[in-house]
């Protein structure tokens, strides 16, 4: 037995797990499509490189569905039918855009590990949010161009402002789960202490699961022997399920005042502080598309071709989404070992991934992550 | 040791994610083209650009514009908006990048601006005169967007032209789509810059000019 070693090795794998949950929330796309042997249709771009050619594949994919939606919409003017291809084009766009930034999947996912989400909310997640930047580009453009029939100066402005607002929110956000996480994690510390002592009782492999409660049910006091109670009363059931989150809400276990707001079951209140953060800032894209559609007498066209981006998008974003949450299983299932630190490590990968939404936030905020850019110039 | 797998994690996954941020796609298209002045003593003062938008942007961009015909724009009436152009591009660096035989050379604010706006869409025109003229053996003149927001391709016909040059120099273009092109750039430029962030030079049209 090499207890020097046993840590270590489930270290390296929860941590490979935890970068398989942001890898992919950032280029699942990437690396699935560098498998499949497409060549390079179009020329912008320099297969020799392997990191060129498959960003370069998805960019030039995006860009070509991109390019056709102002073609079409043309189209649409005296061809009714073209009105379906714009649709299709647009949905395409928005599965193969998703892939790309600024559209908060990385807060989603990181938000889903942080909180322990179930891979269904992480798609009822990634669907309102992306629904409710559609809503958002249509108000902006329909409210400033269309209403107002404000310049692209002024709507660039108030681009610039939903922005800055969405990146602080980002930041908020993140620093709001900072706080519950660390303190999480901090108790997990705490708690950790002793465990050593009962290291040797035989466990079975629900550990990380009842540690989930433990941090979760009592606020992390010390409360050990009804811990190992809870874990056997909720063994089966939780098997039942196959998913300790699932359990959660079916067990409607009383929550702790501090994570409950952010962590417990409570619909989609605790889930709108997500949407809001994730869905507030448009798409450049749409944005473009919406007032091209106005400028062609067609703008209920480009409200549908930005409804079908939102749909695309929300898919791309769902699928990184249910990645992101199985990867947390794994590492949950991984990190569940014999001497307890697998509860810890729980709670550092959410306190990491908590970490993460406010690093990313502060970094859009000061310009240091460069995101999508808006159409200003 | 947890902790420190923690913030090891945190900070790869941090890296994941500011690399991705690049993976930006174009949403504005421009056809360029350039213009390289010279001075009657060989020195080359400036670069002329016509930058021609997509008709995407273009829309987007003369959106909520007062003018006297509907569906015509005159230069006068596009002025405001050629002034907000150069003023946005400053952030940019005017997506012009010079080399005098390796040194980078820098540009003075745009002069003689304005915009046109023909068969629904909008060019730009404008000057960047050089900071100090620069006469070398070589020029190397490069047109991108680092973060390819915008998708910059020189045009079909004529796309630079020397005005004014001494005899005997030679202009070679290297456009993107020219995949050896791109990879060579894209050694030469990492060995130079000593990065290999810059996503968007993949992209870029490389104008050499070499002078006896």
């Amino acid at each position: 037995m090499k207890p020097q070693l046993s840590p270590l090795a489930r270290g390296l794998l929860a941590c490979a797990a935890v970068l398989l949950v942001v890898g992919v929330a950032d280029a699942a796309l990437h690396h699935l499509l560098a498998q499949t042997p497409f060549g390079a249709p179009r020329p912008a771009q320099a297969a020799d490189s392997e990191a060129g050619g498959l960003i370069g594949w998805l960019l030039a994919k995006q860009s070509e569905f991109y390019r056709q939606m102002s073609a079409t919409i043309r189209a649409a003017k005296s061809d009714g039918s073209a009105v379906w291809t714009l649709l299709f084009i647009s949905f395409a766009y928005g599965i193969f855009h998703a892939a790309g930034p600024g559209h908060g999947k990385a807060v989603i996912a990181s938000y889903l590990v942080a909180n322990r989400e179930t891979a269904r909310r992480g798609i009822a997640l990634s669907f309102a949010s992306a629904l409710m930047q559609s809503l958002v580009a249509i108000l902006v453009v329909g409210i400033s161009a269309w209403v107002l029939n404000a310049t692209a100066k002024t709507m660039c402005k108030a681009e610039a402002v939903i922005e800055i607002a969405s990146y602080a929110l980002i930041a908020a956000f993140g620093l709001r789960l900072v706080w519950v996480k660390g303190g999480a994690f901090i108790r997990a510390l705490q708690v950790a202490q002793p465990v050593p002592a009962i290291a040797g009782v035989p466990h079975d492999h629900d550990h990380g699961h009842h540690h989930h409660h433990d941090a979760h049910d009592h606020d992390g006091h010390d409360h050990h022997r009804h811990d190992h109670g809870h874990a056997h009363a909720h063994h089966h059931h939780a098997h039942h399920h196959g998913n300790d989150h699932v359990h959660d809400e079916h067990c409607g276990h009383s929550h702790g005042p501090t994570p409950s707001e952010l962590a417990g079951p409570g619909g989609w209140r605790r889930g709108f502080a997500a949407i809001l953060t994730v869905g507030i800032r448009p798409c450049s894209g749409a944005i473009l598309v919406l007032v091209f559609a106005l400028a062609q007498g067609l703008f209920w066209a480009g409200i549908a071709a930005t409804f079908l981006m939102g749909l695309g998008t929300a898919i791309t974003v769902a699928a990184i989404a249910v990645v992101a949450v199985s990867a947390k299983d794994i590492a949950a299932r991984l990190s569940a070992g014999r001497d307890g630190g697998g509860a810890l490590f729980m709670r550092g990968i959410e306190f990491a991934a908590a970490g993460f939404v406010l690093l990313f936030g502060v970094g859009l905020l000061f310009g240091y992550i460069a995101a999508e850019r808006t159409t200003c110039f | 040791m947890n902790m420190r797998a923690l913030f090891g994690c945190l900070l790869a996954a941090a890296m994941t994610l500011a690399a991705g941020a690049a993976n930006a796609h174009p949403h504005v298209w421009i056809t360029a083209t350039s213009e390289l002045l010279y001075a009657a003593d060989g020195s080359i003062t400036g670069v002329r650009h016509a930058w021609t938008f997509d008709d995407m942007f273009s829309a987007y961009a003369v959106q909520g514009l007062e003018s006297k015909t509907k569906g015509t724009y005159t230069r006068e009436e596009l002025g405001p908006l050629a002034q907000t152009n150069v003023e946005s591009l400053k952030e940019y660096a005017y997506f012009t990048f010079a080399r005098a035989d390796g040194k980078k050379e820098r540009f003075q604010e745009p002069v003689d601006y304005f915009l046109d706006y023909k068969d629904t869409v909008l060019t730009l025109h404008f000057t960047l005169p050089l900071k100090a003229p620069v006469k070398p053996k070589q020029l190397v003149l490069e047109v991108f967007d680092r973060s390819f927001f915008i998708d910059f391709k020189m045009a079909k016909d004529n796309p630079v032209k020397l005005v004014g040059a001494p005899s005997g120099c030679q202009m070679k273009l290297d456009r993107p789509n020219d995949g050896t092109a791109s990879a060579q750039q894209l050694n030469e430029q990492t060995f130079l810059n000593g990065e290999n962030s810059n996503f968007g030079m993949m992209f870029a049209n490389k104008i050499t000019v070499d002078c006896p």
